[in-house]
C-alpha cells in the first residue's frame, strides 16, 4: 500500500499544475518520535477511505492524505501529548458540482508508542490494521461505513476498553482477541456485523454487543470459554453449541477454558448466529 | 580537523577559532509536511532547536518563510524541479530527508532568472538544514562544539565577555570527550547513551538517558528524567534545574554566580512585576476618572451615585410599565368595558378558582400550542390554519394574561380607594381607568418601594424580601386574572362573577330547576315540584 501511494503522490508531485482537472490536494505528513511519552490520538475524518497501520519508522504519525481543497482543509495538530488528525470542513454549504472521486487517508502510527485511539468516521471506508499498536484505550464511531478492523498482532498494552460505535455500517472486526482488553462495546444502529473473537486472549473479558436492527455473526474460536446472555426483541439466535442455563447459554468448555468472555447481547430486529471456528 | 588543546578553556577556545574550524552538521527534521495540489506546492518542515522553514510555490509566486523571492509560470523548469524535490521528500523522513534537501542545488539547465530564485530556496534549505559543527581532537580526547546557528557563537561571545571566567570555573578540571552545544537545545532521549562531557551554552538540556561523564550547563536549563543517569558531576552556572528525577552520581554543584544572577534576577523581577501592579493600578485608576458615570467595579468618582443611579432607574422603569399597563388597561376599558368588568367580578368572586384554573391553563398552553399546531397539520385542510396559529395563539395568551392582569389591578384599585390608606384618595371608583392605574401602582409597590430602598445603605436584605414579595404579588394576579380570563371565556360568561349560591350551584351540576312551595297552614307540608330533564 505504501508503495502504491509513494507512486501516486509522486505522479501527482512530478505532475505540473495545469495537469489537473479538479482541485485534489495531497498532503504528507509525519513527525518524529521524540519520547515514548503515551499520545492520545483523535482522527476525525468525514468521507472517504481510510487505512491506518503500525509503523516501525521512527515516526510518531505518519499520512498521506489526498481531500478536495475547496471543500476540505487537512489538520494535524501535535501538543506533547495530544495528536490531533484529519479533515475538516472548510465549504458552509452544500456544493453543486458532483464529486464522484473520494478522498483517501493512509495513517501509519508509531508502533510501541502507548496511545488512547480515538476514530471518528462519517461516510467512509475504512480498513484498520491495530496490530502493532500499543493502545491503551480505543474507540471507534461511524456513521454510514464500510469498516474492517483487524488486530493483526497483540496489543502490549491491557486496553481498558474498547469502543466501537456503528451507525449503518457493515462491520467486521477480527482478532478482537488481540486487542487486550478487559471490556469490548459494541453499539451498532442498522447493519450486518461480523465478530471474530480469535487472537491471542490474554485475560477474561467482557463483551457488550446492542444492536438495534441488523444481522450479527459471532465467530468465536472453539478454546475460548464464553457465556451469552441475549435480551432481545424479534431477534433470533443460532446458538448451535452452546447450552441453556438459566437465562445464558454457555460453551460446553466454559468452566475449563484458558480464557472466558461474557457476551451481553441487547439486540432488536434481527438475527444473531454464533459460528464456531477452529 | 584541527587538533585543538583542550586544556585552554574549551568555549572562548572553541569560539575563537571558530573561522577556522567550523563544520556542517544537518539538523534533525522533527516534522515534516509536504502539500501538493493544483496552484500549491509547498514543503514545511519543523526541525530542532524550534527552527521552522516553509518553502511554497503559490499560484505563480514563490514564498520563503512567508516572504516572496520570486515567481515561477505553471510547468516552467523551476516548478517541475521543485515538484521533483517535493516528490522525494515525501519518501524520506528525518536524516535521509534532512541530507536531501541540504544537499540539494540550484539545477544547471535553469534560466537566469529562475535561477536567481532557485538560488533563495537552496540558500534557504542550507541556512535552516545546516548547524555549525566544530570538532576538535588531541591526545586527551575529543572536543565537538555545536553550534545552532552562524550568529549563535557572536552572540555567545558579546553576551559572555565578562562570564569567561565563570565559563572557565564551569569547566575546570573536567577531562575526557567534550560535546559543547552552542545556543541549542539538546535531547538525550531514554535508552540512549552519550560517551564524555555534555556541555551546552545558551540551551536546554533534557536528559533522559545515561551520560557517563559530566554536565555542564551555562546559561540554560537541565531537565532530568525520571531514568536519566548523570555518571560524573553536573556543573550549572548561571543555569538552574527545572526538573530532577533523575540520578547524579558526582552530585550537583551550582556556581556561585548562579546565586548570585539568581538573586539580581528575583529581585529585578519583583522591582518589574511592582513596577508593572503600580503602573496598571495608575492606568486603571485614571480610567475610572475619565469615564463618569460608567458601569464599572472598581472605585470612581461615580461609585457614591451609583445607588442612587440605580434606585431610580428602576424606579423609572416600574413606572414606565404601570404607565404601558395603565394604557393597555384604559384601552380594554373603553373599548371592552363590559368583558373587563366580567373578568374583573369573577377574579374578585372567585379568587381560588380563578388561580387554580389560571395555574392550570399556563400549564397547559404549551401542550395545546403544539398539539394544536400538530392537529391541525395532519389535517391537511387545516395547515393554512395551522400558519395562522402558531403565531396568533401565543399572542392571544399573552393578551389574555395582560387582561387579567388590568382587571385585577382594577379590582386592587378598588380596594385602595375604600381603604382609606393615605394617598389613596386620588383613586376614584367612578373611574375605572384611574381606578387601573392606581391598583397598578399598588400591585408594584412592592418593586418601587424596593426600588427606594436600595438606594439607601446595608438595606440589602429589605430589598430582596420586597422584590420576592413583588414577584409574589404578580404571579398570584396574573394567575388569578387569566384564569377569570379563562372562566369568563375572555368576559363573555358570568358564571363565576357573583357570590356562590349554593342553590344555583347544585342546579347548575344537576341541570334541575327546583321550586320548594310551603303551605303556611301546615308547617311540616312541603310539596316538591320537580321537573327533571335526563342528564
Amino acid at each position: 500500500m505504501r508503495k502504491a501511494l509513494l507512486l501516486a503522490v509522486l505522479a501527482a508531485t512530478a505532475m505540473p499544475a495545469g495537469v489537473y482537472g479538479q482541485n485534489w490536494r495531497t498532503v504528507t505528513k509525519s513527525r518524529k518520535i521524540e519520547n515514548n511519552d503515551p499520545v492520545r490520538v483523535f482522527v476525525d475524518y468525514g468521507s472517504g477511505h481510510f487505512t491506518v497501520k503500525a509503523s516501525d519508522e521512527g515516526q510518531l504519525y505518519s499520512m498521506n492524505l489526498r481531500y478536495d481543497e475547496d471543500r476540505f482543509e487537512p489538520v494535524a495538530e501535535f501538543s506533547g501529548t495530544r495528536l490531533e488528525l484529519g479533515v475538516e470542513s472548510t465549504s458552509n454549504g452544500w456544493s453543486r458540482r458532483g464529486r464522484n472521486e473520494s478522498g483517501q487517508f493512509d495513517l501509519e502510527l508509531a508502533r510501541g508508542v502507548p496511545m488512547d485511539l480515538e476514530l471518528n468516521f462519517g461516510v467512509v471506508q475504512a480498513d484498520l490494521d491495530l496490530g502493532g499498536l500499543a493502545l491503551t484505550d480505543l474507540g471507534l464511531r461511524t456513521g454510514a461505513s464500510q469498516t474492517t478492523i483487524d488486530v493483526s498482532e497483540p496489543n502490549p498494552e491491557v486496553m481498558e476498553r474498547a469502543l466501537f460505535e456503528v451507525g449503518a455500517a457493515e462491520f467486521t472486526a477480527r482478532h478482537l482477541g488481540n486487542l487486550n482488553a478487559d471490556r469490548i462495546e459494541v453499539n451498532a444502529g442498522v447493519g450486518e456485523l461480523t465478530l471474530w473473537f480469535n487472537g491471542r486472549w490474554q485475560r477474561n473479558a467482557s463483551v457488550s454487543i446492542d444492536m438495534g436492527l441488523g444481522a450479527l455473526e459471532l465467530r468465536i474460536p472453539e478454546s475460548l470459554g464464553v457465556r451469552l446472555e441475549k435480551d432481545s426483541f424479534l431477534t433470533s439466535l443460532d446458538s448451535e453449541g452452546m447450552v441453556k442455563r438459566g437465562d445464558a447459554y454457555y460453551s460446553l468448555d466454559w468452566e475449563t477454558a484458558d480464557h472466558q468472555i461474557s457476551i451481553d447481547l441487547d439486540a432488536a430486529f434481527g438475527s444473531v448466529k454464533v459460528v464456531w471456528v477452529r | 580537523m584541527l587538533q585543538l588543546p583542550k586544556c585552554l578553556t574549551a568555549v572562548a577556545l572553541a569560539a575563537a577559532l571558530v573561522p577556522l574550524t567550523l563544520g556542517a552538521q544537518v539538523r534533525d527534521v522533527i516534522s515534516k509536511e509536504v502539500s501538493v495540489g493544483r496552484s500549491e506546492a509547498a514543503l514545511r518542515l519543523e526541525l530542532t532547536g524550534d527552527a521552522k522553514l516553509e518553502i511554497s510555490f503559490e499560484d505563480g509566486q514563490v514564498f520563503v518563510d512567508g516572504e516572496p523571492v520570486g515567481s515561477f509560470k505553471t510547468g516552467d523548469d523551476l516548478e517541475i524541479a521543485w515538484r521533483a524535490l517535493l516528490g522525494q521528500a515525501v519518501a524520506l523522513d528525518n536524516d535521509a530527508l534532512s541530507r536531501m534537501l541540504s544537499d540539494w542545488t540550484v539545477p544547471a539547465d535553469l534560466a537566469t532568472e529562475l535561477a536567481a530564485v532557485a538560488q533563495e530556496i537552496d540558500q534557504a534549505l542550507e541556512d535552516a538544514l545546516t548547524s555549525t559543527e566544530v570538532t576538535a581532537d588531541d591526545d586527551e580526547g575529543t572536543v565537538s562544539v555545536s553550534i545552532g546557528d552562524d550568529a549563535s557563537i557572536l552572540r555567545v561571545l558579546l553576551n559572555s565577555t565578562n562570564r569567561l571566567g565563570l565559563m572557565q570555573q564551569a569547566l575546570e578540571g573536567i577531562a575526557g570527550d567534550f560535546k559543547i552545544h552552542v545556543e541549542e537545545d539538546v535531547v538525550i532521549p531514554e535508552g540512549s547513551r552519550v560517551d564524555g562531557t555534555v556541555v551546552v551554552i545558551g540551551g536546554s538540556l533534557r536528559i533522559g538517558g545515561d551520560v557517563d561523564g559530566d554536565v555542564v550547563v551555562v546559561n540554560g536549563t537541565l531537565e532530568l528524567l525520571e531514568d536519566a543517569k548523570v555518571r560524573g558531576e553536573v556543573r550549572l552556572a548561571d543555569a538552574r534545574i527545572t526538573k530532577n528525577l533523575g540520578e547524579v552520581d558526582g552530585g550537583i554543584v551550582k556556581l556561585l554566580d548562579d546565586d548570585r544572577n539568581l538573586e539580581t534576577e528575583i529581585r529585578d523581577r519583583i522591582r518589574d512585576e511592582l513596577r508593572g501592579e503600580l503602573r496598571s493600578e495608575l492606568r486603571s485608576e485614571l480610567r475610572n476618572v475619565t469615564r463618569l458615570g460608567r458601569e464599572d467595579d472598581g472605585f470612581s468618582l461615580m461609585s457614591p451615585l451609583r445607588p442612587v443611579i440605580r434606585g431610580v432607574g428602576g424606579l423609572m422603569e416600574n413606572l414606565i410599565a404601570v404607565f404601558i399597563l395603565g394604557l393597555l388597561g384604559a384601552m380594554a376599558v373603553a373599548f371592552a368595558g363590559g368583558n373587563v368588568d366580567a373578568i374583573s367580578e369573577t377574579a374578585r368572586h372567585s379568587p381560588g378558582r380563578s388561580a387554580m384554573v389560571g395555574f392550570a391553563g399556563t400549564l397547559l398552553l404549551l401542550p395545546v400550542w403544539v398539539l394544536g399546531a400538530v392537529a391541525l397539520v395532519v389535517s391537511i385542510i387545516g395547515i393554512p390554519v395551522a400558519v395562522a396559529w402558531l403565531p396568533l395563539f401565543p399572542l392571544a395568551a399573552a393578551a389574555a394574561a395582560v387582561m387579567g392582569y388590568v382587571a385585577v389591578a382594577r379590582n386592587t384599585g378598588e380596594w385602595l380607594s375604600d381603604s382609606g390608606y393615605p394617598w389613596t384618595s386620588w383613586i376614584r371608583k367612578s373611574n375605572p381607568i384611574i381606578t387601573v392605574f392606581g391598583g397598578l401602582l399598588g400591585l408594584m409597590f412592592a418593586f418601587m418601594a424596593a426600588n427606594v430602598i436600595s438606594i439607601a445603605p446595608f438595606m440589602g436584605f429589605l430589598t430582596g424580601l420586597l422584590m420576592v414579595a413583588g414577584v409574589i404579588v404578580t404571579i398570584m394576579a396574573v394567575q388569578i386574572g387569566f384564569g377569570a380570563v379563562i372562566l369568563t371565556r375572555g368576559g363573555r360568561r358570568r358564571e363565576w362573577s357573583a357570590p356562590l349560591d349554593a342553590d344555583a350551584a347544585w342546579e347548575a351540576a344537576m341541570d334541575v330547576d327546583v321550586e320548594i312551595e310551603v303551605d303556611p297552614t301546615n308547617d311540616d307540608e312541603v310539596v316538591n315540584d320537580e321537573e327533571g330533564r335526563d342528564a
